[in-house]
Formats: structure tokens, C-alpha cells, sequence
């Protein structure tokens, strides 16, 4: 009798793991500061709802390679975070990103997890930005939906 | 020979769960960090287990493996496998994991079933073993928070040193922060860690005090970066247009001079014109109201461009004092 059965066990296990999760959570939501790289764009318009991370786009690490002009203007992407209705069919099709994410000018679609590196439930917006500043989106998950 | 092949197979299933019987925090960083690289050998990286890729660089030593393991080296590794949120004993100590994968290998391929010797490279730098762990939470321990709302309770502030508080400023060490770290990566995404940390790329830069803390104009000037202005080839030159509009202002504040050229190096016209800029002079109403929400010049200047924090880079004509003290003398 003083062994616990499995199944009770494991259910104990598993409600503390989720209590301690939503501790963590909850705690990091507030005390961790956002320093994300000026320019830093997060693009959540479809990630959440497709069950991926959303993807975060480093304006610096593309700016030391590519003038503003070749994605702004050869390939279309408006000035607007979120405003290009990008999705991977037409990455795969060679729009957009797929313009050099095709595995010959950078590397291809296959690395999910390079693009779509950023926190669940982050919203698109543009990081470090005035207007972010100003209007104050900044923090992901917990702390922006209380706003 | 059959048996041979199977014997050399079974001893390398030994060893190889010999050394996955957890020696400590080499091992966790290794397949944290960097079996993204070394385990496939994405990019010319050393696989691990591999000897032919190894024997090269163990002949130059360990202490110079170490080195290139903690800088970064210029075939593409980056500095501690570009997760800086490392202490150098759990670099190290991930450097003998991968060194131990490839002796024991050796080991393996002789006939006698040689027990793995391995573990007392990979132990001895053993300090930090929780330390790989929690990467997944990786931003918690870090200094004092810095309350980004003003409603944040002031007593949560557990500093000494009254300099320490600033509250919309990021620190000079918590800038250019590495993906990992920056609050905006999910630091448990495996691919986080592959990604280049902003200083690797930017710390040979001319500084600017804003933004990304380089002034990437004078960079591509100074030919310290070469983006590409096409996307395929890399000898096409931009269109660069030299004409400088200037704005007078109304306020106290020096005149804009706006300056084509840096634009035109960057930019196309058709990014500008006529979408946000109507291409006459004196057809624009510009603010700094609507530069700040995002209008404008807004449309870079606050997002990628260098902030409205640096006045005088636009800002940079002195008015003309005679026409002014004119102005004054006409008052009745």
C-alpha cells in the first residue's frame, strides 16, 4: 500500500509540472526586459494560429548584406511590419522571403526553426521602434495581454 | 569477418552509450547548442564522432580548440557556438565531449572492445552543471529588471546604486543582446542558438548612440560593410543621386539638410516617391508628430534608421542669424 500506484503518480507529477510552469510563466511575463535589436521585426500573422512560433526578421543581420532597395523594392515588401501578406506557399513559390530563401542565394525553407524562432504569442511589431515606445507594445505573451 | 564488422559495431554501441550515460554539462551543451552544427556538420563544422574532421585541429591542441570554441573562429563558428549565455567552463566542457566522441570512435575501430576512456576529459570540467539546464528560461537570473511601466511598484527596485536606475535605457552591457537573451526569441527553439548574435556582425562598426549603435551610413562608406544592392549580383552599383533639399523650420531648431546621396546609396527612388514623399519642394508637410507615429520620414527613422533621438544628424544647418535679427528688428 505505501506504493503509490503509476497513474497517480503520474497525474501528481504532471499537475505540479503545470503549476510550476504557469509560476514561471507568469513570472518571467513580468520581469523579463524585452532587448531586442532595433528593427527587430516579430510577424505573427498566421504562426500562432498555425501552431508554429511566430517568425522575428532582423533588419541588421539582412542590412549588412543586402541594400534596403533589393527586398523593399525588387521584391515588393511594403514598409509596414505585417502589412505583406506573406505565407509559405508563396515563400515556396519564390515570393518574398523564397526570393533568396531558396537554398541558392540563402538558405532553404526546410530550417523551420531559424525564422520561426520567436515567443508564442508575440504580436507583430516592429521592436525598439519609436512609435513601440510611444504606444507600448513591447513585452510578448502575459504582459501584453493584460493591456 | 563478419564478426569482426559486428564486434566493431557493438563496440561502438558500447561507447557510444557509454558516453551517452550523461557526462555531465558537456554533454547537455553539446546537444543544445552545438549538435546543430557539429552534429550534421552544417557549414564545414567538425562532425561529431568524426575523426578525419578532427584530426587536423587536435594536432594544433586542446588550449586552441578552447579558443576557437570561445571566439569563434573565421570559417563561421561563431563564439561560444553563439550561445554567449555560456560560461566558458560549460564551453569547454562541451569542446572535450566533442574531442571524447572522436577518440572513442578510435577506440571502437580496434578490434579489442577498448572501455571507454573518455570521461576524464569530459568530467574534469564539470563547475556549472545546472548551468546548461535552464537555457529554456535562460533570461531569468539576470541584474535588476528594468521596470518598463511606470505603474511597476517602485519598491520591487533592489538597487544600491542610484546610477544603476534608468528606466527607458538599456544598459551599455545589455545592448546588442544574443538571440537567446533578448526577450524575444523563444530561447527553447533549438534554431535560436544558430542564429548570429548581433555584436559578431556589428562590433567593427563606426558606434552611433542610437539604434543599433553603429552608423551603418558611415559604414558602407567606410567600406567596412559591402551589402548587396542586387540580389544576385554582387558587382551592381547603386544609383546615387547627390542633391541636397534643404527644409527650413519653423522653431529655434537648425535647419533639415536633406541629403539624396546617403538615401540613394540604400534606396530606390520609387520607395520614397511619390508614395510618401510628393518629389516637389515645398509639397510635403512634415512634423515630428508624424515622423514619431511612424509618417514620413517615420517610415524608417524610428524603425531602422537612426531614431529621432539624433537630432542634429538631420538637423544640421545653422540658420542664417541676419535674416532672423531682421525679422526681430521689423517687429513694431
Amino acid at each position: 500500500m505505501e506504493k503509490i500506484s503509476p497513474p497517480g503518480l503520474r497525474a501528481r507529477l504532471v499537475g505540479l509540472l503545470l503549476a510550476a510552469t504557469a509560476c514561471a510563466g507568469l513570472f518571467f511575463a513580468q520581469s523579463d526586459p524585452v532587448r531586442a535589436e532595433y528593427g527587430d521585426v516579430v510577424i505573427n500573422n498566421h504562426s500562432d494560429a498555425a501552431g508554429v512560433r511566430p517568425v522575428v526578421f532582423p533588419h541588421w543581420f539582412h542590412r549588412v548584406r543586402f541594400r534596403c532597395k533589393v527586398c523593399h523594392s525588387d521584391l515588393g515588401f511594403k514598409f509596414q511590419a505585417g502589412g505583406n501578406d506573406i505565407n509559405m506557399v508563396k515563400i515556396i513559390d519564390g515570393q518574398f522571403c523564397g526570393a533568396c530563401h531558396n537554398g541558392s542565394v540563402a538558405w532553404s525553407v526546410e530550417n523551420c526553426d531559424l525564422c520561426h524562432s520567436g515567443k508564442p504569442n508575440t504580436p507583430t511589431q516592429v521592436h525598439e521602434s519609436t512609435i513601440q515606445s510611444l504606444v507600448g507594445t513591447a513585452a510578448p505573451p502575459a504582459a501584453n495581454a493584460k493591456r | 569477418m563478419k564478426r569482426h564488422l559486428a564486434i566493431a559495431g557493438l563496440a561502438t554501441l558500447v561507447a557510444l552509450g557509454a558516453a551517452a550515460q550523461g557526462k555531465g554539462p558537456g554533454k547537455d551543451v553539446y546537444e543544445k547548442t552545438c549538435a546543430l552544427c557539429h552534429g550534421p556538420g552544417l557549414a564545414g563544422a567538425p562532425k561529431y564522432g568524426n575523426k578525419a574532421d578532427w584530426a587536423a585541429r587536435l594536432k594544433a591542441g586542446t588550449a586552441k580548440l578552447y579558443t576557437s570554441a570561445l571566439k569563434g573562429t573565421a570559417n563561421g563558428m561563431p563564439g561560444k557556438g553563439g550561445n554567449l549565455a555560456l560560461s566558458d567552463a560549460e564551453v569547454k566542457a562541451a569542446v572535450d565531449y566533442l574531442v571524447a566522441s572522436v577518440g572513442e570512435a578510435k577506440a571502437a575501430a580496434a578490434p579489442a572492445p577498448a572501455k571507454a576512456v573518455p570521461a576524464p576529459t569530459a568530467a574534469k570540467a564539470a563547475p556549472a552543471p545546472a548551468a546548461a539546464a535552464p537555457v529554456a528560461v535562460v533570461p531569468a537570473p539576470v541584474a535588476p529588471p528594468v521596470p518598463r511601466a511606470a505603474s511597476a511598484a517602485p519598491g520591487a527596485v533592489a538597487t544600491v546604486d542610484p546610477n544603476a536606475f534608468n528606466r527607458l535605457l538599456a544598459a551599455p552591457g545589455k545592448r546588442n543582446a544574443p538571440p537567446a537573451e533578448d526577450g524575444i526569441h523563444d530561447a527553447a527553439n533549438p534554431g535560436t542558438h544558430a542564429l548570429q548574435p548581433p555584436l559578431t556582425a556589428l562590433a567593427g562598426m563606426p558606434p552611433l548612440g542610437a539604434g543599433n549603435r553603429v552608423n551603418w551610413v558611415s559604414s558602407l562608406d567606410g567600406g567596412k560593410i559591402r551589402p548587396r544592392w542586387d540580389r544576385d549580383d554582387a558587382t551592381a552599383a547603386a544609383v546615387v543621386m547627390d542633391l541636397n533639399i534643404v527644409r527650413e523650420v519653423k522653431g529655434s531648431m537648425p535647419d533639415v539638410v536633406y541629403p539624396h546621396k546617403q538615401h540613394t546609396e540604400w534606396l530606390d527612388c520609387s520607395n520614397c516617391h511619390p508614395q510618401i514623399f510628393i518629389p516637389q519642394k515645398g509639397a510635403n508637410q512634415i512634423s515630428m508628430a508624424s515622423i514619431m507615429l511612424g509618417q514620413k520620414c517615420g517610415v524608417c527613422h524610428g524603425k531602422v534608421a537612426f531614431p529621432v533621438s539624433e537630432c542634429r544628424l538631420c538637423h544640421s544647418k545653422k540658420k542664417d542669424a541676419a535674416p532672423a535679427a531682421a525679422l526681430a528688428g521689423a517687429k513694431p
